[in-house]
């Protein structure tokens, strides 16, 4: 009985994914089907930076980076891996799906690893500071990314190649192209609603409030017992996972290239923005405006030039109407439960950890 | 030798540039406490509205007239000073003491605004431009068998001389006084009877000139302009946004040495290892600084009372 | 007598030239109630940072129970024994009341993170002992009924007693309160001592206490210190220090500036 409730959820998840494709799809187009795939996957960016910005309270802005690392990491492995078991890098279905799905989860444990290197001495910054080091970080993977070497094609040379020769063909400064498209509406359910019971069940248990607490008050988190770096470094390692998570269903969706000039600082900017708007620490917050900032543009596109001026104006008008997000840092099921509980307090500046 | 010396002028004509940037964000974060990232897109207004006036005014060729430079030079100023007390204005203050990611996010949304308005066809467009020669680039005298050019003179003379003119202004005014007061604390500074409101326009007003400075020496240096939304712009502000912190942010003489500095790096790394790795070099040496000394070069340890 | 609980030995610490505190020793026994006092900027609460790690000491021994202290970071320190309130309230604002006790409870806590993420039986069935401890602890301090409010919404006073409350949820030996009386009123001083006394008992701390407020020092406490500009002046029953001239001094300026 226990246990069924321990996995239930995650089952949840898979029936959910499932759903998505054969129920909700099939009533939109294929363009609104690709925009369901990009949903998904800025969902499963914005819930898990809020993991870090939202949760423990640190403030990232290279969460692109670890998109790109795992982007990059599991697309090598299902395009090289791909020619080494079929001897092309089409879409196999059935065996190229559990590659994709092998190469994905690797892809998410070497940007967890990048997450680990790059937290471990850098969370020792405080809040402007750190999010400087991420910036920075993002760049340079950008450019050394942008320096690594064409793609190979030929199955001959990539079957002389050695792996280290494979892992530097990454296409450089024009992309990774030519990868196989496996990303599928399932598969970027699976992922944003296995993240989503993760979040939740995170945000409801002593560890997760351990990791609200170092966001509330560092020194009396320390006081009360929590290892705040370490606590720190588990927020940015599972945020860094799922961004790698996240990078690889977007080196394999149709319609997009793997490049490093997608994956700089501005889409950072995007995924903080997300996670802002829809409050700090709001899961279902994070969810929202994850949908509402990828359906914007699509609404705005008529306008064509005006399309981002309006954007830039709307975000501004919000941040300035709205400071604390769209709900706090509240989940939407809680915004009615809870009459008692006022606004948010504009805090005074230098407040905030 | 001839390279070393070669090297080293570029690092600090690129790095005095870089100072006069940086000097915007450590003012801006020495008083407000926020990462202003719209600074860089100031910068870039600043650059293709000196070309506008160069353009209006049909300056083109070699032998224009140096008060063509200083006009233009000034309208810039001018024009983007204006700016960055709208921003400021409009933007900033309905936030002040809002979260600081609020007044971050609202830099990115002033950015993105100031990037895709001066896209508009009636603006300065999507296309790359060329900016008309102001100042010679013929070598104006030789050291040491290296050749310097008028442009990089008058880079370094007018970056050095608005520093100084800065450091004056906040060293030796009593506007300069309430900018220091205002900075260590706003609420104290505003009991003493300091107007914070126009300390804080008038820190807007002044980094937005530097920076538009900064956009008329980097054109007359690097005339092939970049459109506005091009990540050139940012990336460069970023780098200067990076001396800031490595002088040590909020410190005005930190930003000049940071300017320098990363300047001098970039410049060594790309002539002595490899150029395309010149903005890895930069980004690497912020890291190296934050870890080993988290304030920056000349900036002081705040210790969180308890 | 005893080994002491808590043995503070010979602790300094100067900032640059600045000596904020030195050669200072204490001796807390097991149950007791002692008092640090001394005038504004005595050096009290760095005694307070010293004890937790917050400050590192350049000299000098703390030792809890034997275990010696010193160079621990923060967490560990509160891991072994020592919990603290904070003078300047630190509670965790945006949580409610309940999960700012539950926080300090998950010391004790043994189910890790991928228990968490797998909601094991063993992880509910800590969850829930967790809340119920958390809930007995605030029916103590009377909190119990406000226990969903955000903790930043309650009003002073019990801002000042969910900080206790909190600290005792880490089930400390020794709890370390500084200042808990400031900024009350009367009455709420005299509950406020009561309420000290009774925790005493209840949970068997043992406890040091900062406080300006004569009156409730030398009602509840055995031993009280009295420290100024870091040194120790003097050290005894609350009567023995209410009559040393040194400390006289100390609050009300020497005598000998009569004529100034």
């Amino acid at each position: 009985m226990g246990y069924l409730r321990a996995v239930s959820p995650f089952l949840g998840a898979i029936v959910l994914a499932f759903v998505m494709q054969f129920g909700v799809a099939p009533m939109f187009g294929a363009y609104y089907q690709k925009l369901l795939i990009d949903i998904g996957i800025n969902i499963v960016l914005a819930v898990s930076l809020n993991l870090v910005n939202g949760f423990a309270g640190q403030f990232s802005i290279g969460h692109a980076a670890f998109m790109a690392v795992g982007g990059y990491a599991a697309g090598a492995i299902t395009y090289y891996g791909s020619f080494h078991v079929f001897g092309d890098a089409l879409v196999h279905h059935g065996q190229g799906d559990v590659l994709f799905l092998a190469a994905t989860l690797v892809g998410g444990c070497v940007a967890a690893v990048a997450g680990w290197v790059v937290g471990l001495p850098s969370l020792r910054l405080k809040g402007d500071y750190l999010a400087i080091v991420t910036l920075g970080f993002g760049e340079i993977v950008r450019v050394l990314l942008q320096l690594t070497d064409d793609v190979m094609f030929k199955r001959a040379d990539i079957e002389a190649a050695s792996v280290g020769t494979l892992a530097l063909a990454l296409g450089g400064a024009l992309g990774f192209g030519g990868l196989p498209f496996y990303t599928s509406i399932v598969w970027t359910y699976f992922f944003a609603f296995t993240l989503l019971v993760i979040a939740v069940r995170l945000k409801t248990s002593g560890e997760g409030r351990a990791f609200l607490s170092v966001r509330e008050n560092e020194i009396a988190a320390s006081a009360m017992g929590i290892d705040t770096t370490r606590y720190k470094v588990r927020a940015f390692v599972l945020a860094a996972f799922f961004a790698g998570i996240a990078g690889s269903l977007f080196a394999h969706e149709i319609g997009t290239t793997l490049n490093p000039r997608e994956l700089g600082f501005q889409k950072s900017f995007d995924i903080v923005i997300m996670v802002v708007l829809g409050g700090m620490g709001s899961i279902s917050g994070a969810v929202l405006a994850a949908i509402v900032l990828t359906l914007l543009p699509e609404f705005l596109r008529e306008a064509a030039s005006y399309r981002m001026i309006i954007y830039a104006l709307l975000l501004i008008s919000m941040m300035i109407l709205r400071p604390q997000g769209l709900f706090g840092v509240r989940e939407v099921w809680e915004l009615y439960r809870r009459p008692k509980v006022s606004r948010p307090q504009v805090r005074p500046p230098g407040s905030l950890p | 030798m001839a390279k070393l010396l070669q090297t080293l002028f570029d690092g600090v004509a690129v790095g005095s540039l870089y100072a006069l940037i940086a000097l915007g964000y450590t003012m801006v974060y020495g008083i407000l406490q926020f990462i202003n990232f719209a600074h860089s897109d100031i910068f870039m207004t600043g650059a293709w509205i000196a070309f506008v006036i160069a353009k209006a005014a049909g300056w083109a060729g070699g032998d224009t007239p140096i008060w063509a430079s200083l006009v233009t030079l000034l309208g810039s100023m001018i024009f983007c000073g204006l700016l960055g007390f709208v921003i400021e204005r409009l933007a900033y203050r309905p936030l002040r003491g809002a979260p600081r990611l609020n007044v971050l996010i609202t830099a990115i949304g002033v950015s993105l605004f100031l990037e895709n308005t001066g896209q508009l066809e009636v603006l300065f467009g999507t296309q790359p431009q060329r900016m008309p020669t102001l100042l010679s680039s013929e070598p104006l005298f030789r050291i040491g068998g290296v050749g310097l050019p008028l442009v990089d003179v008058v880079v370094v003379l007018v970056a050095v001389g608005l520093m100084l003119l800065l450091q004056w202004l906040v060293f030796s005014t009593r506007l300069g006084r309430a900018m220091r007061a205002v900075s260590f604390s706003i609420p104290v500074a505003s009991l003493m009877g300091v107007n914070v409101d126009r300390v804080v326009s008038f820190t807007f007003v002044v980094g937005s000139a530097l920076a538009a400075a900064a956009g008329f020496l980097y054109a007359m240096k690097y005339p092939g302009l970049n459109q506005p939304a091009h990540s050139t712009w940012i990336l460069l502000g970023l780098k200067c946004f990076v001396a800031a912190v490595v002088g040590g942010i909020g410190n005005v003489r930190g930003a000049m040495l940071g300017g320098l500095l990363i300047g001098c790096v970039e410049m060594f790394g790309a002539a002595y290892l490899s150029t395309s790795l010149r903005d890895v070099y930069v980004f690497s040496i912020l890291i190296l600084v934050l870890l080993f000394k988290p304030t920056g070069l000349l900036g002081k340890a705040t210790v969180e009372k308890v | 007598m005893s080994e002491p609980l808590l043995d503070v030995s010979g602790l300094s610490l100067a900032f640059g030239g600045l000596k904020a505190v030195t050669d200072f020793s204490l001796k807390l026994h097991k149950g007791e109630l002692q008092a640090l006092i001394g005038p504004n900027g005595a050096g009290k609460t760095t005694i307070f940072n010293l004890l937790t790690g917050v400050y590192r000491p350049q000299q000098g021994e703390v030792r809890l129970g034997g275990r010696l202290l010193n160079g621990l970071p923060t967490h560990k320190i509160a891991a072994s024994g020592m919990a603290r309130t904070f003078q300047n309230i630190r509670l965790f604002g945006d949580l409610t009341v309940l999960d700012n006790v539950r926080i300090a409870c998950h010391l004790r806590a043994r189910a890790g993170l991928f228990s968490a993420l797998l909601r094991t039986p063993a992880h509910v069935a800590e969850e829930a002992a967790i809340r119920e401890k958390a809930m007995a602890l605030l029916e103590v301090f009377s909190l119990a009924d406000r226990h969903a409010e955000l903790s930043r919404n309650l009003p002073y006073g019990d801002q000042r007693r969910l900080e206790i409350a909190r600290a005792l949820g880490t089930e400390p030996k020794v709890l370390l309160l500084d200042e808990p009386a400031a900024g009350m009123n009367p009455q709420e001083k005299v509950a406020l001592s009561e309420l000290i006394t009774l925790v005493r008992h209840r949970f068997g701390v043992t406890v040091l206490l900062i406080e300006h407020d004569m009156a409730l020092v030398m009602k509840i406490c055995e031993r009280i210190t009295v420290i100024d500009h870091g040194v120790t002046i003097a050290s005894g029953s609350p009567l023995e220090v209410q009559g040393n001239p040194a400390v006289i001094e100390a609050y009300l300026g020497a005598p000998s500036a009569e004529g100034h």
